[in-house]
Order: structure tokens, then C-alpha cells, then sequence
């Protein structure tokens, strides 16, 4: 209990300084708001009416120390404030009606490349120089170091344009209403295919990498060898014995990466057009819209520590030797 | 004890529960939307590529209003192309200035409706600038008063003279004043249900990434609108709508597309077709005249004469558009050219030579080394500043630095965020840089915002016109005459005056009009507008495009 309530502390300090950074980094940026708006419209808005929408809307021109007060008490009491750049949508109507689609995409994609990653990172270890082993892995590395940007495209280009298996973009069919039916979550599916592809395929070869190397540690342990003696099934001794000691490091970085789910697949994002919220902070840090732009910092920062929490939990589960200290 | 591989799949198992809850929740979230629409055909179907999703706001005074708010739902009193400059009267028959140029009177068209079945009145227009100059104030600065003669007559009283305000007035979207006069905030009103005079607007189907804009049931031009409705797509980014445009997903497409022969027209040139009309706004490389170096018109002109604008225009404006012409002025204002000036302009052109020697004259000479000096012995070197994103003008920048090196001058381009460009710009912190100017359509605020002292702010001192710091007393004079007379030969003789002195001082370098992209298909709805009848442009956020929705129909 005691460790929980210390780690408690730890994150509220750590929640305030990135509130606080979240204040401070936006403010630091050149310029403002409307004249963001002005460059971007290139002649189209009349110069004579900037002061008015300053005013209009909300452009805060009060010196930082009275801001600062007022930002603490707002993020303490839930209200984000009223979007710039999508004015006058609440900012948590933009982020919510957002963020769900994020977080489909971000959960299953993690899903996928964290089981099939970590389970052939296990095959790879136990059968070291087979197949699994040697040639798999370089390849994955080797897809995951293509420029991003490219691999989605690629991806776009063969099974969606040329092959037409699968849907070019948005998250599901227009003009489709949503519901419960089945040839809407069929649809949902089907729309979730490359964007949630592209991600595993990126990041899968970490997975299985990590889990390889760690098994391998494991699996030159005494108490393995032990259970090879004793007669154990080789799964058993595999799954219940090399691998779940081996899971560690995995744990963690499912906690880290499930933090940063919520920040969004930008890219995937942009390339697919998926309606998640990586394209709405780009856009939101581009038209310095201080008050989406806190609204979502704070979300991912809310979400990191909520998950590192969570892993922190749950490592005094998974590992005795947390509880000793 | 649970064996671990037990232990693992039950893990996976309630991550995959939490997805499919999150998936249905998505589906609960905005069910709520009723409506069939493409049951009497196809939709036109346009992207709109610098919106992730759409929000529901139908407030045509927001900045961020829906796409489609002020061309489909709303409407105004009349319509400026500048394609062919013309003025097309809309929710107004006619109007006209008084003598004295302090009253404009707009004569309303009868029978116009709201899609709501009210009559459209005189009232509903003095309302809308109400709440305009209420909203955002300091719009429409020279309005002093508005009412309502009677049912159709709506009559402006201004405090001065002010003729460039004409069209300003006219192109303002008219909202109904039995909708919004009762609004407590209109300024954040988010108006979900818009009813407007428009040839489109039942919003239906609304989802984050689209929404279907049906006919408006009581339009005062049934005979015009054809269409079964519209439907809008959201991308984040051209490139995910340029895709949408090649797959043939989406009928219109207004924005960049590189290399659109190849990548779009090729794949079915009989039905797609690209117009891209010089009527955007002048883009200009801008010389701080501040700075000792840019103060000499005559450095400044030698400096143009430098620059190859055909390879700029070619190379770096992917052959989009046509070099700037002796004007200065953007497709736009075709009709206040000066037609005399075209052919015969001293420094709007590319003669490095003559450029080489302007400079030796001003006391810029070439070294033995290859490179200029300034008459005070400094290199003659500065910067080329240009937004990073904008990766055409960017290798515009790069092209006049390679055509200045020639000459022995050094310009350094450096694109950071667009953000640090134009803050630079608003201070006249920069040396040089790429930029845009006014338009309009009068060339009025064109020229304000070039050459008058009313747009002229110190160094240090915050402005979002005039960055070049540029100010001639010849010019206030004929900017003032022009915004006192309502007379169209008086204004285009002071337009053409204005022209001289353009050429004559040489504020800034004009380097092309910019080009407004679109690019269609006929397959299913033709009516477009090209080249031969450019009866609007192919945008769809401008003023015209109520003129291509009311002109479109579905294909035979």
C-alpha cells in the first residue's frame, strides 16, 4: 500500500509539471492564433477586422502569470474551453468525437503486433538458428525501417487501388448510419484493415525482437534446465516458464505504449484520412489553437501516467521483487 | 495456479472485449441522424482537403464554419466572378449610389423563401449586418446604418464615400432575422438545422467525416437546382483527396494535385478536365524597404529584372500558371489592366544584363571574386524567407536564388514554419521574402495594402498588410478619389494611374497570380465551368460557387 501511495505522489508531481509544460510550450511558439488564421487564408480575410476576431475568439492577451491561475483551475475543474481553429466547438466535443476512432485503431493494432510479435519472439528463442530465428526477424526490422509514410502508401497503392480488397479511406462507408448492425461493425472492420496493417507491420519487429533477446536470457537459467529434468512438457516449460519470466520488459512497454495510443497514428492517419485525433493536434500546433492544443496534451498526458500506473500495478502482481523494495 | 498461457489468452481476451466495446460505442455515439439520401441518384460528391472531420457548425459567421455554409445554405445579394469579372445580382434585382456616394440602395428580389417557408425580406438583410458589426467588430466600418425601406428596398448609409464597399456589402451572406434575432450568442451559436435562402440546405446523415446537404424545398430557382444534393468528404491532407479524385470517388476536386495529367486527367481524359485560372492573389517577392539595401526603387527593379519568371513559373509552379505581366495585377483584375502597359514594362521581365548593369549604376558593383558589394563595402547577401510547407513556392525561392547568383548577388533562402514567417513578416523583421496580397474584387485594397501610408506601420510594430513597409503619397491621394467615386470610368482612369506608379516605384517584385485549382469530372454531372465559359472558377469556398452548384446537372 505504501508503495502505491508513494508511486501516487510521484504521479501528481509529474501531472503537474506537464500541465504546466502544456501551458507553457504553446505560448512559446511565434505568433498568434488569428494571425495564423490570416496567413493561412493568403489575402482572403480583411486585416481591418483582426483585433475584433482576437476578441471574438477568446484570444487570451493577458500576460502569462494571470493566465497560469485561471488554466490550473479550469483543467482541475474539467472544462477545456471553446476551440480556436474549430470555433465555437467545445474542445471536448472535438476531442470525443475523435478520440474513440484513435483508440479502436491504436488498440487493435497494439493488440495484433503484441501477441503475433511477442508469440514469435518466443518460437524464435526457443528454436534458436531455425527458420523462425534467423531470417525473421532481419525482415521485420527491415519492414519496419521503411519511411512510414511510404509503407502506408504502398499499402494503399497494391490493396486498395490495384487490387481493390480493401476500402481507400475514412472510417467507415459514407452514407452509411452507424448502428449496432452487423454490416456496420462488418464495414468498421473492413475500413480498419491497411491503417491497423500498416502500424503492426511497423512496429512488430520490436516485439518480437525484444521477447527473443529476453527469452534467450531466460532460457540459459537453471531453473529451466531444471524443468527440462524434470520432464516437463517442452510447451509448459516454453510458455509457463521461460516466457512469462521473460514478459517483463514487454509489460512495460505494452503500459508505454498504450499511453501513447491516444496522441494518435498521425501519419496512418493522414494517409488513410481516419477521422483520429493525430491530424487534429497537427492542425491544432499549426494554428496555435491553445485551447484544443492543451485540451489534447492534457489527454495523452492524463492517458500516459494512467497506463504507467496501471503497469505499476500490475508489475507488484507480476513481480514479487517490486514488493520487497 | 493458472497456467500462463491461459493467463496470456485471458489477457488478450479482455483487451479484445475492451475494442469491440469501444467499436460499439463509436456506432451508439451518433446514431441519430435520419434521412435516405441518394434515393433519387448520386450525390456530387466533393472532398475537402484540409479537415480531418467536420464539426457541425453552420454559423456563417464563425471562421471555421461547415464547408458549404456560405456557398450552398446561404446566399448573397450578389455574386463577383472573377474569372470574367462580372456581377451576377442575386438575392438583389438591382442596385444603386447616391450622388453624393453616402447611401447604397439594394432592391430585393421578390419571392425569394427561406427553406423554412418564410418570406425572405428587407428585414432579414438588416439583421444579418447587425449582427455582422456586432460579432465582429470593426466589419463593415464604413456602414453607418441599415434599413429596411420597405419589404424589398434596403438602404446603407455610410459614413464617407466608400465604392470598393459595394461589392463588399453585396457578397456579406443574408441569415434570417426570424431565426437569429432571438439568438442570445450568436457568436457561438452552432447552428445545427441552418435555414437559409441557398440551393442546398437540409443537413442530413451528418458523420464526423461527411455529411449530405439535400435541397432546400422552397428555392426560389427550382428551375436551377438539379442536383440530387451534395455531399461533403472529409481528408486530412491533399493527399488522401487527390486519391479520392483519382479512384473517381468524388466529382470535384479544388485542391493541389501534382502532375494532374498524368496522375488524374490520363486515367480518363474524355470526362476529367483541370481549369486553373490566374484569379488567385498576386504572389510577390517582397523587399523590406526598411532595410539600406532595399531602399532604392531602382535596386529593386534591377533585382526583378533578374529573376527568370518563366522558369519560375515553370519549374516551380509545376507550369500551373503564367508569369506575372507588366501590371502587377492577378488574373483577378483583368479588366482594370492597363492595356498600353502590358507590352512595355521596364523591369517586370528577365534581362540579367540590363539587371547587372542597374546595379553597377546604383553603386552595386562586382567584385573580382564574382559577388556584389554595397556601396558601403557590406556583401550584398540576404535572405529569402518562405514558409517550409509550401514546397512550390519554397523552390520558387530557390530558383530566384540560383538567378540572383548569377548576377553576383547572394540570397540565402531559409524556411522555417510558415508560423516564424509570417511573424517576421507582421514585425519587418526579414530581408526578402515570398508573400501574398490582397484580393478583392476591386483593385483597391490591392493597392491599399501595396503603396498606402494607411497600411504602413514602423518596424517592431505589428501589421497584417503592407509587410513591405511601403508607403507613397501619390497614392493615398489616388486610393481616396477612387474610394469617393462610384463612377466606372472615373475609377478605371485612377486604376490605371495607380498602374503608372506601381511601375514607377516598384513597391514589390511580382513573380505570378496565383492559380485557383479544380479539376472535375463529367461522368455524372456536367454543366462545369472552363475556359470557354468561365462563368464562375472552380472553387469551392469562393463566392462563385453557388453560380456552378445552380448550373450543374446530372449527366444524361
Amino acid at each position: 500500500m505504501r508503495f502505491i501511495l508513494r508511486r501516487l505522489g510521484f504521479y501528481l508531481v509529474a501531472f503537474w509539471l506537464s500541465i504546466t509544460l502544456n501551458f507553457l510550450l504553446p505560448r512559446l511558439m511565434p505568433g498568434d492564433p488569428v494571425s495564423r488564421m490570416l496567413s493561412r487564408s493568403q489575402g482572403q480575410l480583411d486585416p481591418s477586422q483582426i483585433e475584433s476576431l482576437r476578441q471574438l475568439l477568446g484570444v487570451d492577451d493577458r500576460p502569462w502569470w494571470q493566465q497560469y491561475p485561471e488554466y490550473l483551475w479550469r483543467v482541475l475543474t474539467g472544462d477545456l474551453g471553446i476551440s480556436i481553429s474549430r470555433f465555437p466547438t467545445p474542445v471536448a466535443e472535438v476531442i470525443s468525437s475523435q478520440l474513440p476512432w484513435t483508440l479502436l485503431l491504436g488498440f487493435v493494432s497494439l493488440i495484433i503486433a503484441v501477441v503475433i510479435g511477442n508469440l514469435l519472439g518466443i518460437l524464435a528463442a526457443w528454436r534458436r538458428g531455425s527458420f523462425l530465428d534467423s531470417f525473421v526477424p532481419p525482415f521485420l526490422i527491415f519492414l519496419g525501417s521503411f519511411p512510414y509514410f511510404w509503407l502506408a502508401m504502398g499499402l494503399l497503392y497494391v490493396f486498395g487501388i490495384t487490387l481493390g480488397w480493401a476500402p481507400l479511406s475514412h472510417a467507415y462507408s459514407v452514407g452509411l448510419q452507424p448502428s449496432f448492425s452487423f454490416e456496420f461493425i462488418a464495414d468498421v472492420a473492413a475500413h480498419l484493415v491497411l491503417p491497423a496493417l500498416s502500424i503492426v507491420l511497423v512496429s512488430i519487429g520490436g516485439w518480437m525482437l525484444a521477447m527473443r533477446n529476453t527469452m534467450i536470457a531466460t532460457n540459459s537459467e537453471d531453473y529451466i534446465l531444471m524443468a527440462e529434468a524434470k520432464g516437463l512438457r517442452p510447451s509448459r516449460i516454453m510458455f509457463a516458464y521461460s516466457a512469462r519470466n521473460a514478459m517483463l520488459p514487454a509489460v512495460t512497454n505494452v503500459g508505454m505504449s498504450i499511453g501513447f495510443i491516444v496522441g494518435g497514428a498521425l501519419l496512418t492517419e493522414v494517409v488513410f484520412a481516419y477521422p483520429g485525433v493525430g491530424y487534429q493536434l497537427m492542425a491544432a500546433v499549426q494554428g496555435l489553437d491553445y485551447p484544443l492544443m492543451q485540451g489534447m496534451f492534457l489527454t495523452i498526458t492524463g492517458a500516459v501516467l494512467l497506463a504507467n500506473f496501471l503497469i505499476d500495478i500490475i508489475y507488484v502482481r507480476l513481480d514479487p521483487r517490486v514488493r520487497a523494495h | 495456479m493458472i497456467s500462463n498461457r491461459n493467463r496470456v489468452r485471458r489477457f488478450a481476451g479482455s483487451l479484445l472485449a475492451a475494442a469491440a466495446a469501444t467499436a460499439l460505442l463509436l456506432s451508439g455515439c451518433s446514431a441519430d441522424t435520419t434521412g435516405d439520401p441518394g434515393a433519387s441518384g448520386a450525390l456530387l460528391t466533393v472532398p475537402r482537403e484540409d479537415m480531418g472531420t467536420f464539426n457541425r457548425n453552420f454559423n456563417p459567421f464563425s471562421p471555421n464554419a461547415a464547408p458549404m455554409t456560405q456557398q450552398a445554405v446561404y446566399e448573397s445579394m450578389l455574386v463577383y466572378n472573377p474569372a470574367d469579372g462580372s456581377t451576377t445580382p442575386w438575392l438583389a434585382e438591382s442596385w444603386e449610389s447616391s450622388e453624393d456616394g453616402k447611401t447604397v440602395t439594394f432592391h430585393l428580389r421578390d419571392g425569394v423563401t427561406w427553406s423554412d417557408g418564410e418570406p425572405f425580406t428587407a428585414q432579414d438583410v438588416a439583421t444579418t449586418f447587425a449582427l455582422q458589426q456586432k460579432i465582429v467588430e470593426g466589419s463593415f466600418p464604413y456602414v453607418e446604418k441599415v434599413a429596411a425601406a420597405d419589404e424589398t428596398t434596403v438602404v446603407f448609409s455610410l459614413s464617407e464615400p466608400f465604392s470598393p464597399g459595394l461589392y463588399e456589402i453585396g457578397q456579406q451572406v443574408i441569415v434570417p432575422d426570424h431565426v437569429w434575432a432571438d439568438q442570445e450568442s450568436p457568436d457561438t451559436f452552432e447552428n445545427k438545422e441552418p435555414v437559409g435562402t441557398g440551393p442546398y440546405t437540409e443537413v442530413t446523415n451528418f458523420q464526423t467525416q461527411s455529411f449530405d446537404l439535400l435541397p432546400n424545398p422552397h428555392y426560389w430557382q427550382k428551375d436551377k437546382q438539379k442536383l440530387p444534393g451534395v455531399r461533403m468528404l472529409a481528408f486530412a491532407g491533399n493527399d488522401g483527396a487527390n486519391l479520392a479524385a483519382i479512384n473517381g470517388d468524388v466529382d470535384w476536386a479544388p485542391q493541389f494535385m501534382p502532375d494532374i495529367e498524368t496522375t488524374f486527367v490520363d486515367r480518363d481524359p474524355e470526362h476529367r478536365h483541370y481549369w486553373f485560372p490566374p484569379t488567385g492573389s498576386m504572389v510577390n517577392w517582397q523587399l523590406n524597404t526598411t532595410t539600406e539595401m532595399f531602399k532604392d526603387p531602382e535596386v529593386r527593379k534591377a533585382l526583378s529584372l533578374a529573376i527568370d519568371r518563366e522558369q519560375v513559373v515553370e519549374v516551380g509552379m509545376s507550369g500551373y500558371t503564367e508569369a506575372a505581366d507588366c501590371t502587377g495585377l492577378s488574373g483577378s483584375y483583368s479588366a482594370w489592366k492597363d492595356e498600353s502597359l502590358i507590352g512595355a514594362c521596364e523591369w517586370i521581365g528577365y534581362d540579367p544584363d540590363k539587371a547587372g548593369e542597374m546595379l553597377d549604376a546604383a553603386g552595386y558593383e562586382l567584385g573580382t571574386d564574382g559577388t556584389r558589394t554595397t556601396p558601403e563595402g557590406e556583401p550584398f547577401a540576404f535572405d529569402i524567407s518562405v514558409g517550409s510547407t509550401s514546397t512550390d513556392w519554397l523552390s520558387v525561392a530557390n530558383i530566384i536564388s540560383q538567378n540572383l547568383a548569377d548576377i553576383g548577388v547572394t540570397a540565402t533562402v531559409d524556411a522555417p514554419d510558415w508560423a516564424a514567417v509570417t511573424a517576421g513578416y507582421e514585425q519587418g523583421d526579414f530581408d526578402t521574402g515570398i508573400v501574398w496580397s490582397d484580393n478583392a474584387p476591386t483593385p483597391y485594397q490591392y493597392y491599399r495594402s501595396l503603396m498606402s501610408s494607411e497600411t504602413l506601420k514602423p518596424v517592431g510594430e505589428q501589421t497584417f498588410s503592407n509587410y513591405h513597409r511601403f508607403s507613397e503619397p501619390k497614392a493615398d491621394e489616388l486610393l481616396d478619389q477612387f474610394s469617393a467615386s462610384s463612377d466606372e470610368a472615373t475609377q478605371h482612369d485612377i486604376v490605371d494611374q495607380l498602374q503608372e506608379l506601381y511601375l514607377e516605384a516598384a513597391p514589390v517584385v511580382p513573380l505570378f497570380p496565383g492559380p485557383e485549382w479544380g479539376a472535375y469530372t463529367d461522368v455524372r454531372f456536367t454543366g462545369w465551368p472552363t475556359e470557354d465559359d468561365p462563368y464562375a472558377t472552380l472553387s469551392t469556398r469562393s463566392p462563385t460557387t453557388v453560380l456552378v452548384l445552380t448550373s450543374l446537372e446530372p449527366a444524361a
